[in-house]
């Protein structure tokens, strides 16, 4: 037995495969090119294997792993090089095939955010638990298990189901359980599992529909006529297939009145079985399901004292569990954010005080917290809003303050503000009522008109190069549109957001980062 | 906001809600581990996506995301603008004009 062999086995079963495998491929896009996919992905390790010079096992992995990498075609090679992966890291250490099979599925599921059921992932977790259950596994039993695993696909995931498909990838992995298998054992391969027949529904229904039922009915009866019933079904709705032979005849339609599809047939001859699923339900609890899994739970809570109302909601779309209103002043009492600390249900927090008058009373009420409290040093909303871009509330207060800390490093800010008296504030002459501008919390420039002093904090800080420009509108601030359309003519590489954040005295706050 | 010309009448569809489908559709896709804020875009599903209007017309989509380390990231890149292509123009049916795949980092989980 050699390594070059068993991927020439896998090789050989999945060119015997490519077309039914590509037949099968509605997920994730139907392009139906999963199986040649998979086919070149393996074949690029045999032709790798065959310029190798290898010979220790962990040399062996390495040159595998490697070569599964380059050679990785589509979604499903990517997948597929990241089993290889985890099976030639444990199988460099030890012959265990379920420790093998086990690394193998927890290496694919690590390099997904969200993964999807009813795929490949499944497939190989499925098949390492088999292993893990069975003890002493034999080979045909983990294909068995494999092809088991394949069958239960589309139970999992809906487009397969509603496609009438089995997952696509996951027949392929079963196919190269099958290949090294049958290179192991010198046996022919064994014919594969009969899933044809079930591929004529193809992906006539990839569209959304607009129809609620997916309505699928057997009916058995004498001298079907699938074209005239096809005629009759055609207005009452979309996705419409009708397969099968004079003696039984399978529909499948898209309706919002499953009741006269089911009369249409009924007047045919006997159902058989039928089937109707609110697809407009399914998609919706897809989508639940997604945001519940986004919910978890928090370890650490933000804690930010904020002025605005728009800032409100900005801090708190951007996840802020507390809010302590500054007021006009930006200056609460440091048991007010003790309050806010201890009133947040996560067992950690981070405090934004947004402001440098705020810093000290924070950091007060932080050592009298109950719970471990980290302040990051936001000296302007714009650097708490930045912040929070950063923050993640499933990590701890002290993982987070790092990750917020260099956050901050890349983030420019600046502020529009009217003088309310004559002065020369960092060397810059400013009579009271006109405008004046601050980057970084120092004076830049002073003009009569909003417009010339906004321009001139800009210029500053796009002065390093920025992606994205931030303006949060004060409380009477004079409208934008203006300032928004010189940004663009000047800067067109920059993306430019406006957010009516109405905080008292600054008539505009920038952040550019 | 974008618009679908029906016999019926127009559809329209706001930015946000194709940035949520978009940013749904990447966390599924293989080897995205994460995706990387840009400026204020609101965290959870639209991070790191922005949808704008391409020069020629149609959506112009842009995606910064975060890649597992060791993995054929020509090939993720690809799989991702294939599958968010596919999944915006089946599910809003408006035209798409481009579909940016910005791999900003690589982590090693």
């Amino acid at each position: 037995m050699t390594v070059r062999g068993l991927a020439a086995g896998a090789l050989a079963a999945l060119e015997s495969a490519e077309r039914r495998i590509n037949d099968l491929n509605v997920y994730p896009v139907p392009d139906g090119d999963t199986g040649t996919n998979l086919k070149l992905t393996v074949r690029g390790i045999v032709e790798a294997l065959d310029a190798s010079e290898a010979t220790g096992r962990a040399e062996l992995a390495r040159e595998v792993t490697r070569a599964a990498l380059m050679a990785a075609r589509g979604n499903s090679g990517v997948i597929l090089s990241q089993m290889i992966r985890g099976a030639a890291e444990s199988l460099a250490e030890t012959d265990d095939v379920a420790a093998a099979l086990r690394s193998a599925s927890d290496a694919a599921y690590r390099a997904v955010r969200t993964p999807v059921e009813g795929t490949m992932l499944t497939v190989i977790r499925e098949t390492a638990e088999a292993a893990e259950r069975l003890e002493q596994p034999t080979l045909p039993e983990l294909v068995r298990a494999a092809e088991e695993s394949v069958e239960r696909t589309p139970e999992q995931l809906a487009v397969l189901r509603e496609a009438g498909v089995v997952d696509a990838g996951g027949a392929g992995l079963a196919e190269i359980l099958r290949g090294l298998t049958a290179h192991l054992t010198g046996e022919p391969l064994p014919e594969p599992p009969a899933y044809e027949e079930e591929i004529g529904l193809d992906a006539v229904h990839q569209e959304l529909s607009r129809f609620r039922y997916c309505t699928t009915v057997l009916v058995e009866g004498d001298g079907l006529d699938a074209a005239e019933l096809e005629r009759e079904l055609e207005p009452l709705g979309d996705c419409l297939l009708v397969v099968g032979d004079p003696a039984a005849l399978k529909i499948h339609v898209h309706t919002d009145d499953p009741g006269a599809v089911l009369a249409l047939a009924t007047a045919r001859g006997i159902l058989e079985s039928v089937e109707i699923a609110n697809m407009h339900r399914q998609t919706v609890e897809r989508e639940e399901r997604l945001a519940d899994a986004l919910a978890a739970e928090k370890t650490c809570e933000a804690v930010a004292v904020v002025s605005g109302a728009g800032n409100r909601r900005l801090f708190e779309s951007l996840g802020a569990g507390q809010l302590i209103d500054g007021g006009r002043t930006m200056n609460p009492a440091t048991q007010e954010i003790l309050d806010a600390i201890e009133r947040a249900p996560a067992p950690e927090a981070i405090v934004l005080p947004n402001n440098p008058n705020v810093i000290m009373s924070a950091e007060q009420a932080a050592r009298h917290a109950s719970k471990p409290v980290r302040v990051i040093p936001t000296r302007s909303l714009q650097e708490g809003l930045a912040a929070l871009v950063a923050y993640d509330s499933s990590r701890s207060a002290e993982a987070n303050m790092a990750d917020i800390f260099d956050a901050l490093e890349s983030v420019g800010t600046g502020a529009v503000v009217v003088s309310s008296r004559d002065a020369e504030p960092d060397g810059v002459p400013v009579r009271k009522g006109e405008w004046l501008g601050l980057v970084d919390g120092e004076a830049v420039v002073a003009a009569e008109d909003f417009e010339e002093a906004a321009r001139a904090v800009l210029e500053r800080l796009l002065e390093e190069p920025r992606d994205v420009v931030t303006l949060l509108a004060g409380e009477g601030a004079p409208p934008l549109g203006e300032l928004q359309s010189w940004l663009e003519e000047e800067h067109p590489d920059v993306e430019v957001e406006v957010e009516d954040g109405g905080q008292p005295n600054y008539a505009l706050l920038l952040s550019a980062e | 906001m974008d618009a679908a010309t029906t016999p019926l009448g127009r559809v329209t569809i706001a930015r946000e809600a194709i940035a949520q489908i978009v940013g749904r559709t990447a966390a599924e896709c293989y080897g995205v581990v994460g995706m990387k804020a840009r400026g204020l875009r609101r965290r959870g599903l639209t991070q790191g996506v922005a949808v704008s209007t391409a020069d020629g017309g149609g959506l112009k989509i842009d995606l910064h995301v975060v890649v597992e380390y060791g993995l054929n990231l020509a090939e993720v890149g690809n799989s991702i603008r294939a599958r968010v292509l596919y999944e915006v123009e089946r599910l809003t049916q408006l035209p798409v004009a481009a579909v940016e795949v910005h791999i900003d980092d690589v982590r090693q989980s």
